[in-house]
């Protein structure tokens, strides 16, 4: 039976204040998604800024009641048996807030073990065992508020675990943590995989999904547009490749030129402090190079590359036809 | 102990040491007994220039209010605080029972609100130099505890309304104001227009004040056993509306989002 059954699954909102002038206007946060994990899985909800991820969670950890569909975590409805979801779910966030500031790290942890009912005669062993999974022995009696900030998200991880949830939902668990801290949390997210816990991960990072997920769910303005493992996403571009050159003096006003190339799927443009990155993303068997190399005709010119697409290219996609 | 118990009396210091954040010597100091003791001179001194009341009467009066401000504030901070550290969502998210979880916050408030109004009443009948009689600082002291548990009572009910409202410190200032012009705190209810006598009959503070000046009159604790009583059952409707409210408020917050998650 799988853990969380997903079943068009909708929640919309009313935007603006019933006291301005503004009319109000109901926004379709999520419409109607259907996903399901099995146990031990983890699965990844991946999608840009706005498309849902954490609407579909709050659902999910009963929080917020759906406008349509049903969901179901360990066969418990989120509408009808919210207590008995809490029970045995664990819920982590991304970001510095979410913990008391002013008390320590143990007491932090000791506090959430209080509201799950982990037994008192189990909580200082459990904790230890917390901390040191995440790396935090030694630093739980100093006041969260001299935390760094990776320490904080290691703290989160421990506080969603203490007892011992059969899944665990991860809503950008990552943003903001620097890349060592990142790489840490990744590694402790596939060491609990290991241990049999089932996990949900929203995230907008696609290493994050490629290196960890067993399967991946890509949300793009509320809806699921696709899903399957990272390589079945991949293949969806894999019979093209990504053509990728680095301009000095600007790009932007040759955009339009390169996207009319035949054979040309896609144009990307990543920006840093002294070049531009035009990302072009091709059709099976189209060789554009020279013609996108004759649209930039007169550019100062860097690094000219192609490569294999990735997740990346493969989210760029669906995301962009949503 | 069982685990309500413990979420109880465990959870509810907890979330005080956690948020309230008044809990530092320079707040607490100046807040707690520099102020009280400065409004407690202050009217003391008006009564006795204008020829009005007697020390007694302000000292009394102020004393016992003053455990408003911690039951109001500190419960608003508890609860309301929850919103800024933004683990609202992870408590609402917990299996753990409503009722011991946001009772349970009560509890050290209500000790914080006996605490200050006692400090005032003794620094302030030293200062004075007001004589209270020996045998009347007892059932003083049981006034004190029951206005403090009705003050906590209203400061739930108002703390509730941060399940919808992000700002609860406003209305707990406007309920301090109200408390100290309807209550009797340094007016006589006698001089008070009577619809406002009336309303100061369903508000905390009333009856305590009144009971405890009685007492300090040389009053037995007989006799002014219907005040404590009344004092007491209103901080029980309070914090029942004020638990009812937390209870309909989360379950709006589902239906409507209305909580701010991360």
């Amino acid at each position: 039976m799988p853990v969380i059954e997903v079943d068009q699954l909708a929640r919309s909102y009313r935007s603006g204040s019933r006291f301005s002038r503004g009319a109000r206007t109901e926004v379709e946060a999520v419409r109607g998604i259907s996903f399901e994990v099995e146990p031990g899985e983890l699965f990844g909800l991946l999608g840009p800024n706005g498309a849902g991820k954490t609407t579909t969670i709050k659902m999910l950890i009963t929080l917020l009641l759906p406008t349509g569909g049903s969901a179901r975590v360990l066969g418990y409805d989120v509408v009808a048996d919210p207590r008995e979801v809490r029970r045995r779910i664990g819920y982590v966030f991304g970001g510095d807030k979410g913990l008391y500031e002013r008390l320590s790290g143990y007491d932090n942890l000791r506090y959430f073990a209080e509201l799950y009912g982990v037994p008192p005669r189990e909580q200082r062993q459990r904790i230890a065992e917390l901390l040191d999974l995440v790396g935090l022995t030694g630093k739980e009696g100093q006041r969260v508020e001299g935390y760094s900030r990776g320490m904080r998200q290691r703290l989160h991880i421990a506080r969603g675990l203490l007892h011992k949830p059969d899944v665990l939902f991860l809503d950008e668990p990552s943003i903001g943590i620097d890349p060592v801290g990142a790489r840490e949390l990744r590694e402790t997210v596939a060491a609990l995989v290991s241990t049999g816990t089932t996990v949900l991960l929203t995230t907008h990072y696609m290493f994050e999904d490629d290196e960890l997920c067993d399967r991946i769910a890509v949300i793009a303005g509320g809806a699921i547009l696709a899903e399957g493992t990272p390589e079945q996403l991949k293949s969806r571009v894999a019979d093209g490749h990504v053509v990728e050159i680095e301009v000095f003096d600007g790009v932007d006003d040759r955009i339009d030129a390169v996207r009319a190339i035949a054979g040309v799927t896609s144009v990307g443009v990543e920006s840093s402090d002294r070049s531009q990155l035009l990302v072009v993303r091709t059709a099976a068997a189209a060789q554009v190079t020279p013609a996108v190399l004759a649209a930039l005709e007169g550019r100062s010119l860097g690094r000219v590359a192609t490569r294999e697409p990735t997740l990346e290219d493969a989210y760029v996609e669906l995301v962009r036809d949503a | 102990m069982t685990a309500a118990l413990r979420i109880f009396f465990f959870g509810g210091i907890t979330s005080y040491r956690a948020l309230f954040h008044w809990l530092t010597p320079w707040i607490l100091i100046p807040t707690f007994i520099v102020e009280p003791i400065f409004q407690v001179l202050f009217f003391a001194f008006v009564g006795r220039d204008a020829g009005v009341g007697d020390d007694s009467f302000y000292l009394i009066g102020n004393a016992v209010q003053f455990a408003a401000i911690p039951c109001l504030f500190a419960m608003g901070n508890t609860i309301g605080n929850e919103r800024y550290t933004q683990t609202l969502g992870l408590l609402l998210a917990s299996p753990a029972r409503r009722l011991p979880l946001f009772l349970g916050r009560a509890l050290p408030v209500i000790i914080n609100g006996f605490c200050v109004s006692l400090v005032v009443l003794v620094l302030g009948a030293l200062v004075l130099r007001v004589h209270i009689p020996a045998e009347a600082w007892v059932p003083i002291v049981g006034v004190l505890v029951v206005t403090s548990f009705s003050c906590t009572g209203l400061g739930l009910a108002t703390a509730a309304l941060a399940l919808r409202v992000r700002e609860t410190a406003v209305l707990s200032n406007i309920i301090i104001g109200i408390l100290i012009v309807f209550c009797g705190v340094n007016v006589p209810l006698s001089a008070l227009p009577a619809w406002m006598s009336t309303i100061s009959y369903v508000l905390p503070l009333t009856h305590g004040i009144e009971a405890a000046r009685d007492l300090a009159g040389g009053a037995s604790w007989s006799a002014v056993t219907g005040l404590v009583a009344t004092e007491a059952l209103i901080g029980v409707v309070y914090a029942a509306l004020g638990m009812a409210m937390l209870f309909a408020l989360e379950v709006e917050s589902r239906r409507h989002a209305s909580l701010e998650l991360a």
